[in-house]
């Protein structure tokens, strides 16, 4: 009785923790969202108020209407979208030879592209930017591609390890001993069986390209400036649009929101990844 | 032909580690092969090799007469049952045992009877369509087994089927792989580091320790007649005892007891004929040594009773011998309780002996194992 009691405190305790964990990540969104629906007028009352008074849809209309956020949408996702499929294509393969064939050459390998993810990324702009503009990729998506693809393999690489470490050696060897090449087992058993792991590293992924605004601030100008620039833009010299900015904002947030609701099954699945014991 | 020929194969590691060294026997067409050995004796490696996923450093392998040191190991026509069964677990059991099929490209209506028999074969029609995470122990390992034999290979390797299983279903299993072979008539080898599956199945079992073969023969002669104390202690549960003796003439000192050795032993072990305060090790199952109370022997020895496991059929009784005890160098093996030098005698049930006693054992002489002290190999 005593101890189903004492259950019922932790766990009630656990649930408010939680609760307040939420509340922490989830209030500036909801006031991004709350400011982005209010009339022009009233954005920037003083005192603010936290629910809009009227519901006003005003600030979309306007920054649908804009030309630029439209086309920056447009190269935002193109930038994101190959960014992504360039990352996985370096990442997954590397981080299986790295993890299944492990020498000590492989462990230099994680080990460094774990030091590349501790350096400033603005410590990195200006020879990104040097680079860029000698091969004559400045302000191209695939300069900005190329940038975010050198951020976002390692953070790539090191998830796909994670996930790789889980595989049985045997799975190869058994696919291998069936009539496989290495290859083919690769392709044939080991990457179906990583898809929960290949989701999330392709929406972590997806996501630091997406929301990406140092190297999309340097390395790119009128062309190709992707969403978050636009976005930051609409706090300018000629004033700050408060209510454009956060209908903005509120839009560019959905992508992901939806990306990740529709993969939450394979996110839980690979987060929760362990060994994948027949 | 299938016949598997291991000719001097060594295998040493990047970091210097001698894996093998210089196996050498064949393995017929047809036969049950067990290699059974103590942990890192180099079994699973030897296994691999044969399977084409280790290579090989120096020797020459040959399946069915051709030369497959270099060969891929899909191309070795061979199929491998693993520790962990390794099904593919995206796959369901149908789609698991039909990969090798479609790998070599058989029409899809030929693959479907195949997968069909097979699963009739192993009863595991009903499961057909669940994925392997639905299975049981048992049911997984048969659908390992079953993606093995649909290929119709040359030979089967198996590495430690049976360890994942509880004890119940290991003997079940390891009766039906056994039979299964039979039906099949297909060249196996089998690794396990349990002695028991490797007696019990094998038509021939080879011992190893330390990346050398120590003897390879049929399961009878590996209880009759061990090459050596390795294999004399590693073969037989208990382990055979292994003491410090002195043989004069007919007479075996062994601790502070004397014995007479039957004229039968000198006769099929004539070396120890003439025998003048000659050093042996002498090896005695615990089969043979008996509650002299129940079963009188003209070879007698008395040790007090450290231990009595009463197991029903049988009492597993623990005597200190007061001999010096012989090391077989298993690092597997586990010592006694309370005394790891303790003697084990396996006792009629009716004997009434208890810990503290002071046993009258009676030893069947005509049993006892000789060997030589400096080269632990057997005294014929």
């Amino acid at each position: 009785m005593r101890r189903a009691r004492r259950f019922n405190i932790n766990g009630m305790l656990v649930n408010a923790a939680a609760l307040v964990l939420v509340l922490s990540y989830a209030l500036p969104y909801v006031y991004l969202l709350m400011t982005s629906i209010k009339p022009a007028a009233d954005v920037q009352q003083i005192p603010p108020s936290f629910l809009p008074a009227v519901v006003s849809l005003e600030n979309f209309r306007e920054v649908l209407q804009s030309s630029a956020l439209p086309k920056a949408f447009a190269s935002s996702l193109t930038v994101a979208v190959l960014t992504t499929v360039l990352s996985l294509a370096v990442a997954v393969p590397a981080a299986y030879v790295a993890t299944q064939y492990r020498r000590r050459i492989t462990t230099l390998f994680l080990l460094f592209a774990l030091v590349t993810r501790m350096v400033p990324s603005v410590s990195l702009g200006v020879p990104l930017f040097q680079l860029l503009k000698a091969l004559g990729l400045l302000d191209t998506i695939p300069g900005l591609v190329l940038a975010h693809t050198s951020a976002a393999v390692p953070l790539a690489l090191l998830l796909m390890s994670a996930f790789f470490e889980g595989v049985p050696k045997e799975l190869e060897e058994a696919a291998r001993m069936d009539g496989c090449t290495r290859f083919q087992a690769f392709r044939k058993i080991i990457l179906p069986v990583m898809t929960g792991g290949i989701a999330v590293t392709a929406l972590f992924t997806f996501i630091t390209s997406w929301n990406e605004f140092l190297y999309a601030l340097l390395l790119t100008s009128e062309a190709t400036k992707t969403a978050p620039i636009v976005i930051a833009e609409y706090n300018s010299v000629y004033g700050l649009a408060w209510g454009a900015m956060t209908a903005a904002a509120v839009l560019y947030s959905l992508p992901v929101i939806f990306v990740t609701l529709a993969l939450q099954k394979q996110i839980v699945g690979g987060l929760t990844f362990g060994a994948v014991k027949g | 032909m299938s016949a598997i020929e291991l000719h001097t194969i060594n295998k040493v590691y990047g970091n210097s580690f001698h894996a093998l060294h210089d196996l050498s026997f064949d393995i017929r067409d047809g036969e049950f092969m067990v290699f059974v050995g103590p942990s890192g004796c180099g079994k699973s490696t030897a296994l691999r090799m044969i399977a084409g996923l280790e290579s090989i450093t120096s020797g020459e392998l040959r399946i069915g007469g051709r030369l497959v040191n270099d060969v891929d190991p899909k191309d070795r026509d061979i199929a491998m049952v693993f520790q962990s069964y390794a099904l593919y677990p995206h796959k369901s059991v149908r789609e698991n045992i039909a990969f090798p099929l479609h790998m070599a490209g058989l029409p899809k209506a030929e693959i479907a009877s195949r997968v069909d028999e097979v699963a009739r074969t192993l009863e595991l029609t009903t499961l057909l369509d669940r994925r392997p995470a639905l299975l049981s122990g048992g049911q997984r390992q048969r659908v390992a087994m079953g993606r093995a034999i649909v290929r119709k290979p040359a030979a089967f390797l198996m590495d430690e089927p049976l360890s994942n299983l509880d004890a119940k279903l290991r003997v079940q299993m390891r009766a039906e792989i056994a039979s299964l072979q039979r039906k099949l008539n297909v060249t196996t080898v089998y690794v396990t580091h349990d002695q028991v599956e490797a007696m019990t199945m094998g038509d021939r079992v080879a011992v190893m320790k330390g990346g050398v073969l120590q003897q390879v023969d049929t399961p009878q002669n590996l209880y009759k007649r061990p090459d050596n104390v390795f294999v004399a202690a590693f073969i037989g549960s208990p382990s055979m005892n292994l003491y410090e003796a002195v043989l004069n003439g007919r007479t075996l000192t062994l601790g502070s007891n004397n014995f007479e050795v039957p004229e039968r032993v000198f006769e099929y072990r004539p070396s120890l004929n003439g025998a003048s305060h000659r050093q042996v090790i002498v090896g005695i199952r615990p089969e043979h040594m008996n509650d002299a109370a129940i079963r009188p022997s003209s070879a007698e020895i008395s040790a007090p009773v450290t231990l009595v496991e009463a197991l029903g059929s049988e009492s597993m009784v623990h005597l200190n011998i007061g001999a010096p005890w012989v090391d077989a160098g298993d690092p597997d093996a586990v010592a006694d309780i309370g005394d790891e030098r303790a003697a084990v005698a396996r006792f009629s049930p009716k004997s009434t002996v208890r810990a503290g006693d002071i046993a009258r054992v009676a030893v069947d002489a005509e049993e006892l194992h000789f060997f030589e002290p400096v080269t632990r190999t057997s005294i014929w």
